[in-house]
């Protein structure tokens, strides 16, 4: 068992961080009093396939293998989550679906635009009275002799208030027992963005309601089967959590960093305050959870790459990084005292940043779900 | 076609490493690796006169000397638009000074690219800074070389160089086959490296075409010994420590200056080069 990393992940860890330290960094606190990311910063990340990670080269894509893609979510969100939630949700939830459950025209029409970045991608579940339970979409999708008109209202949609190509989940008359998924193109009539959320982290990414007015699609805009959307659902949020665990994890190596930095710098009673041995039992827990996140997180997109089920592996992976993530920044702050609490100092962003990913792209309770029922339904 | 060569060399990312005492080199391996900034400028310059000249009219191979690990930078040059990459790695080329080093890489040159026309270099290393391989590597080629070029330019059979040197710009024209380093840090941005294309490094890793050559791949002797051969003999390496004495001058202004050039006149006056208590003030602006 090699706990190395390989070359070419070395390789790619190095390429998306000297982007990052260069391009990310400098504005990132700039970026959290959002919404929205500075255009010529998208289009500095377009040519180098940031939003094509796993799409494939002919699609206008990277190619990049699990491993790669959680490598770069994680290096991008150690300097900015928030542009980090931006890219793994374009490319795991608003992609990967059409790659996996799209036919070939589909993958052809929608897919080179998104890996281009010209159409960034959104993933609509959850509604009022739906998220963690999938079941209860009350988008209606009514057939028509052209196609499908949608009605219905999306909430807390990342990405939402920049997204051009969005799957939207909702019922149709056809079969109204089970959801469906359909692509929805951001100039489709009827189609419009509701106010950007003001949360408490992510800042700097436009979440905002969407809402769907008899917005017409053509047939062709179901994504896989009527009746589809539970699976396409799930399927897409094993991918999503990979992405996620990677965000949270990068949040949490952030703080750390600054943390260690500040540990040594930060002099109380004539000495460094790395010197206390509180300090120090800090900074290994920290230290701790974070190796064994990147661990979980890394055998989740291996087993994923290796065409392995993975979905309880992405939810353990998902769950862990993001308590860590939750953890770490809180010692952080911890450790950097009133300073940490000061908008002046990155741990205060991180802090904010870090409890969303225990709530969205499935809650730590939902990932507990998952994880006890494949613990459960293995044969004995 | 113009075969191009661009040396480049894997440098640490830190800027402090431990030595080690017997060699007198560095320990290369404490640290991650990065292309060296000054090489991945010329690797720039390459690809740029390559998307000048036009689709197949240029074809660029980039060569290392060093140890496995240096492969990786390779696959870099690679997914920045290298054409095609090498490394020369053999335990016997370890502990090479820059005249053995150029000595290989002109084994490799004059052994397995005999049609290259233009061989590029970063003008030093940010590890060593020595600025020599680039000469050296033209004397072992017997070619002419040019140093600190800012812009390059292709004209017949010729390359046009720009460089800054003191307060003037000097414009030369060198006939090819020629070699050229390329400034370390121009104040032109003309050859800052664009950053590697994600796509780039999985494509470069799928192809997994990095050429590895060893001595006697090369033709070296097989009693060849880069150390044992390398002129350079590194005596010490170590950073220097300079003892700052602090003092803080309290009290009127008066009494601040009159004990500043009581204590500290000679001082001050030797780094002046003139002697501040006879120096006529009056003639000063």
């Amino acid at each position: 068992m090699d706990f190395n990393p390989c070359m070419k992940h070395q390789l790619i860890r190095k390429t998306v961080q000297e982007f990052a330290e260069n391009e990310i960094r400098p504005r990132a606190a700039e970026m959290d009093k959002g919404p929205g990311f500075p255009e010529d910063l998208m289009e500095k990340m377009k040519p180098l396939h940031y939003f094509g990670l796993q799409a494939p080269a002919h699609l206008g894509g990277a190619g990049l293998d699990s491993t790669s893609y959680a490598i770069v979510v994680e290096e991008i969100s150690r300097v900015s989550a928030a542009l980090g939630l931006c890219i793994t949700v374009h490319n795991s939830v608003g992609i990967y679906p059409i790659l996996r459950f799209g036919t070939r025209a589909q993958q052809q029409q929608f897919v080179p635009p998104m890996a281009a970045g010209e159409s960034i991608g959104a993933f609509c579940l959850t509604e009022a009275n739906a998220g963690s339970d999938a079941g209860g979409v009350e988008t209606v999708a009514r057939k028509t002799d052209h196609g499908f008109v949608l009605n219905g209202t999306k909430i807390f949609v990342t990405n939402g208030g920049i997204c051009g190509t969005i799957l939207v989940f909702a019922v149709s008359d056809t079969v109204p027992s089970r959801s469906s998924v359909f692509i929805v193109e951001n100039h489709t009539p009827g189609f419009s963005v509701g106010e950007i959320e003001d949360l408490c982290g992510m800042r700097a990414n436009p979440v905002a309601s969407l809402f769907f007015e008899d917005c017409a699609i053509p047939a062709d805009h179901c994504l896989g089967t009527m009746g589809q959307g539970l699976k396409i659902g799930l399927s897409a949020l094993d991918t999503g959590r990979i992405g996620i665990a990677a965000q949270a994890l990068g949040i949490a190596q952030a703080a750390f960093d600054e943390s260690v930095s500040y540990a040594k710098a930060r002099q109380q009673f004539k000495q460094p305050i790395s010197r206390f041995q509180t300090i120090q039992n800090y900074l290994a827990d920290m230290a701790v959870q974070i190796d064994a996140s990147r661990l979980l997180l890394y055998r989740a997109a291996a087993c994923k790459d290796s065409g392995r089920p993975f979905s309880s592996e992405a939810a353990m992976a998902k769950l862990h990084c993001s308590t860590t993530a939750r953890m770490v920044t809180n010692l952080a702050v911890q450790i950097h005292g009133g300073y940490g609490y000061s908008r002046e100092y990155d741990v205060e962003r991180y802090f904010r940043d870090a409890k969303v990913t225990e709530i969205y792209e499935g809650t730590s309770e939902i990932q507990r779900m998952v994880i006890a029922r494949d613990i459960l339904t293995r044969p004995t | 076609m113009l075969h191009i060569i661009v040396c480049i060399k894997q440098v640490p990312m830190v800027s402090e490493l431990p030595w080690d005492s017997k060699t007198g080199t560095l320990k290369r391996e404490a640290a991650q690796g990065m292309m060296d900034p000054s090489a991945r400028r010329a690797l720039e310059a390459a690809l740029q006169i390559k998307t000048g000249m036009g689709q197949n009219q240029a074809h660029i191979i980039a060569v290392s000397m060093g140890p496995p690990m240096a492969e990786e930078i390779l696959y870099e040059a690679k997914a920045l638009g290298a054409d095609q990459g090498v490394l020369l790695t053999d335990p016997c080329m370890a502990g090479a000074d820059t005249c053995m080093t150029a000595f290989i890489l002109g084994k490799f040159i004059t052994g397995h690219c005999p049609d290259a026309g233009l061989v590029l270099c970063g003008s030093m290393s940010s590890d060593s800074e020595t600025a020599q391989v680039g000469p050296q590597l033209a004397e072992v080629l017997d070619i002419p070389a040019i140093g600190y070029a800012r812009r390059l330019e292709l004209v017949g059979n010729c390359i046009r160089v720009e460089r800054h040197v003191d307060d003037f710009m000097e414009l030369m024209e060198m006939d090819l086959p020629g070699l050229v380093t390329i400034d370390h840090a121009g104040e032109s941005d003309l050859y800052t490296p664009r950053y590697v294309a994600l796509g780039g490094v999985e494509t470069a890793f799928k192809a997994g075409d990095v050429r590895l050559m060893d001595g006697a791949a090369l033709g070296l002797d097989k009693n060849f010994n880069a150390l044992t051969s390398s002129p350079t003999k590194i005596i010490d390496v170590y950073s220097p420590v300079t003892g700052k004495e602090n003092r803080v001058l309290t009290g009127a202004v008066k009494k601040m200056v009159d004990t500043l050039f009581d204590d500290y006149g000679k001082i001050i006056s030797s780094a002046m080069g003139k002697d501040l208590k006879t120096h006529d003030h009056e003639g000063d602006v």
